[in-house]
């Protein structure tokens, strides 16, 4: 079987600006691809390319073993970053439209759009104009138009922005029910967390460019704690001092607690007894690596000391700006 | 072609179902019925009764007698009987009914004619000493002076001593002079005038031995109009109609083009501004969004031209005028919007995709409001000539073209055969022309948000896209 989306060198520019730039990726069919990446990324640009909404300056794509999405339309569910729905339509008849726009015009699409709006808490909207209802239900409305036509090929783009907690977590079992499906779902964000809470694999881009792609169970062991979390027992102890102890490169206040940085080579497991017997912990632990982790570490490897702060503003939930205006 | 047809059928349906559309297109010819029936009926509104007197200084001797006749109440009104007479009598049977005059009976008739003509005014000729003094006379045409005050007149009539009698060496007669009071009703003033023309005319003819009655009836002859002949017999000529069916045709032209248009518009910076545009792009191609959107926008514009079509067939079918449009009329109107609406359409559609919002669209309209414009500032010349180089070489310039060959169709000498046929061609071609332009423009503008672009940046996508 073909893997559902193949990217060879995909670049696109607007203007003087390199969007995306020789962009490689293989999703497998059935597979769980998160990309992420800051705002800005281009990975709006990616997933529009993969559609077909944006022709790539150069570079060879196939969707599900076509050419070009415009053969596959009927088979990918798309809900995009920009977010929009007929005012004045009534839910319903805008979820048929959709459907209909996707070939999908059985006897059981009134039944289908029904039972999918009970799954998402929207029952009994259908006759409401689509303005009646609140940002978060036409989120869901909008959701629900991506997938009620039942696509071998679920693609997200910034699928959690805007909604709340116990939506998000809607939409996660959602996902992974059309996961479970057979889908294969791709989706993009620039909330690391999102995506270490759902995807199997995980595709980085930076400035347009893919700087990791690897399953997140890879990425994690590839990416050692190389940190200590440390809290004394007293408050005032002199935890700077901690970076005379052999094999200890760094001591920085991280909160109420401390990140202890390793040196090259020195084994985390015989640093920490060194550390506990220096000033008694009320708690020390290795920091496992989270994806915002990796994606700094690979961006200022790359770029040699960026403004680390700043990007970690930028791949938080904090930063979910989101509207910001691009081609 | 299946998604065309949704998206066509999504378009007629979110534009010609809206409250909005069906109000205003309802209203429309409703507000327009009403307006001929009210004209008439307030036209016919009683002027307020006059009454008064108007002073003659007559040196002849022989005006003011006339006058004074000729100002009867009782000639006056059987003046005005035959006046309305000849109106009715040109006048087409449906508007007739329609203003109430139609061939009313016994009271009815009276109170009728009572009611169109007004009260006739009372007026009494009150004749001055050939020497009285002509500023102290103007002195009663004063608005300070009630009209029904001792001394106080409506007009003042000057009678020259050569009106009647040539002064010895001169060859023309002399006239009068007339001065009447501000705002006196200019009916009454004609009134007054025709009075004394009637009164120095009739002593005149006595004057040189003539019989009045004998040069009246040598001097007048019946006015006729003119019968059209044609394939299908005789029939009244109806200039007026004439001119007015190749403007109405034109006019449902533009107003069909115009309104689907501008809904086109419309729909399509919607559809972009509430960002739905990126979800049906996921759908179909911008190709086969634009394409339903403009087949969508074309039934509406189909729908409003059948309707005010619809409309005049039933007028001129009351007016007993059906013979005077040629059926073929009605298919060409339809062809040439079918032309039309897709070269100005696609316009549209092309302008919608690039803006964020209709504001932002005025600029980029203007050429093509200009273009929509053009035949309405040449409909003149052309109806006048309908074959002048002019209006041939237009014909064959799209979108003007489909415009301009429907006037000329629509005239008394129709264009030759072949300037139709081109005339058509030329019309396709500027739909094949827009068409590709629009989808190129289209393509790149309905994702672009940002500074609105101009003209310019639209003829490079259109290069480059």
């Amino acid at each position: 079987m073909s893997d559902a989306i193949v990217l060879r060198g995909l670049t696109k520019t607007f203007g003087d600006t390199v969007a995306v730039r020789d962009f490689d990726l293989v999703v497998p069919r059935g597979g769980l691809y998160g990309v992420i990446g800051p705002n800005g990324a281009g990975k709006t640009t990616i997933i529009r390319m993969i559609l077909s909404i944006l022709l790539p300056d150069r570079g060879e794509l196939s969707v599900l073993g076509q050419r070009s999405a415009m053969e596959a339309k009927d088979r990918i569910g798309y809900l995009p970053e920009e977010r929009g729905l007929y005012k004045r339509m009534r839910v319903g008849q805008f979820l048929a439209y959709m459907a209909r726009l996707k070939n999908a015009d059985g006897a059981d699409l009134r039944s289908r759009i029904r039972t999918w709006l009970e799954r998402v808490d929207l029952a009994g909207v259908e006759h409401k104009r689509c303005e009646e209802l609140s940002k978060g239900m036409q989120q869901k409305v909008q959701f629900v138009a991506a997938v009620v036509h039942r696509p071998d090929l679920l693609i997200l783009d910034e699928p959690f922005s805007g909604l709340d907690p116990v939506n998000q977590r809607l939409l996660r079992e959602l996902v992974g029910e059309e996961h479970r499906r057979g889908a294969t779902v791709l989706f993009s964000t620039h909330v690391m967390v999102h995506a270490e809470q759902i995807c199997d694999h995980v595709v980085m881009v930076h400035r347009g460019e893919k700087v990791l792609d690897d399953r997140l169970g890879e990425i994690r062991a590839r990416y050692d704690p190389r940190h200590i979390l440390f809290e004394p027992m007293d408050p005032a102890a002199d935890v700077a001092s901690l970076s005379t102890i052999a094999g200890v490169e760094r001591v920085r206040r991280d909160g109420t607690a401390w990140d202890i940085a390793l040196a090259p080579a020195a084994s985390p497991a015989a640093v920490i007894q060194r550390v506990a017997a220096a000033i008694p912990p009320a708690r020390v632990e290795l920091r496992r690596p989270s994806l915002e982790d990796v994606f700094i570490s690979i961006v200022s490897a790359a770029s040699s000391g960026g403004d680390d702060a700043k990007l970690r503003a930028a791949i938080r939930d904090e930063g979910d700006a989101g509207a910001e205006r691009r081609p | 072609m299946k998604k065309i047809l949704y998206v066509a059928q999504r378009e007629f349906i979110a534009t010609a179902g809206t409250r909005a559309f069906i109000f205003g297109i309802l209203v429309t010819p409703l507000v327009i019925g009403v307006l001929i029936l009210l004209v008439p009926w307030m036209s016919r509104q009683d002027p307020p009764a006059i009454a008064g007197s108007v002073a003659v200084i007559d040196p002849t001797g022989q005006i003011a007698g006339g006058l004074a006749a000729y100002l009867e109440p009782a000639r006056l009104e059987q003046r005005r009987r035959e006046a309305y007479r000849r109106i009715q009598e040109a006048m087409p049977s449906a508007l007739r009914s329609a203003s109430g005059m139609g061939g009313p009976r016994g009271d009815a008739a009276q109170e009728a004619v009572g009611a169109v003509l007004g009260t006739v005014p009372q007026l009494q000729v009150v004749s001055l000493d050939a020497g009285a003094d002509v500023s102290s006379a103007k002195e009663g045409l004063m608005a300070s002076r009630a009209p029904d005050a001792p001394g106080a007149r409506l007009a003042l009539i000057v009678v020259h001593a050569d009106a009647v009698e040539k002064k010895p060496g001169s060859d023309r007669f002399g006239a009068y002079d007339m001065f009447v009071r501000a705002k006196l009703d200019d009916r009454v003033t004609e009134e007054i005038d025709d009075g004394v023309r009637d009164a120095i005319i009739g002593a005149r003819i006595s004057r040189a031995g003539l019989d009045r009655v004998r040069v009246e009836d040598l001097t007048t002859v019946g006015r006729v109009s003119a019968l059209t002949v044609t394939a299908e017999g005789e029939g009244r000529t109806n200039e007026v109609l004439n001119q007015l069916i190749p403007m109405a045709l034109m006019g449902l032209l533009l107003m069909s083009v115009l309104m689907s248009g501008q809904y086109l518009l419309t729909t399509t910076i919607e559809e972009k501004s509430n960002r739905v545009v990126e979800v049906l792009l996921s759908a179909l191609s911008p190709m086969e969004l634009m394409v339903g959107k403009i087949f969508g926008q074309f039934a509406v514009g189909l729908l409003v031209l059948a309707l005010y079509m619809g409309l005049g067939l039933i007028a001129l079918l009351s007016f007993a005028s059906l013979g005077l449009l040629d059926p073929a009329l009605i298919v060409f109107l339809i062809l040439f919007y079918l032309l039309a609406y897709f070269s100005v359409g696609a316009f549209m559609a092309a302008i919608g995709s690039a803006v964020n919002e209709l504001r932002e669209a005025q600029g980029l309209m203007t050429p093509v409001m200009l273009v929509i414009m053009i035949p309405w500032f040449l409909w003149m010349p052309i109806s006048r000539d309908p074959n002048s180089t002019l209006a041939v070489a237009l014909s064959f310039v799209p979108p003007i073209s489909n415009f301009v060959i429907m006037l000329r169709l629509a005239s008394s000498t129709p264009p030759p055969l072949w300037q139709t046929a081109l005339s058509i061609v030329a019309g396709a071609a500027g739909v094949y022309a827009s068409l590709w332009f629009a989808a190129r423009v289209f393509r790149i503008g309905l994702l672009m948000y940002g500074k609105p672009p101009n003209l310019a940046t639209l003829l490079r996508w259109a290069r480059t896209g």
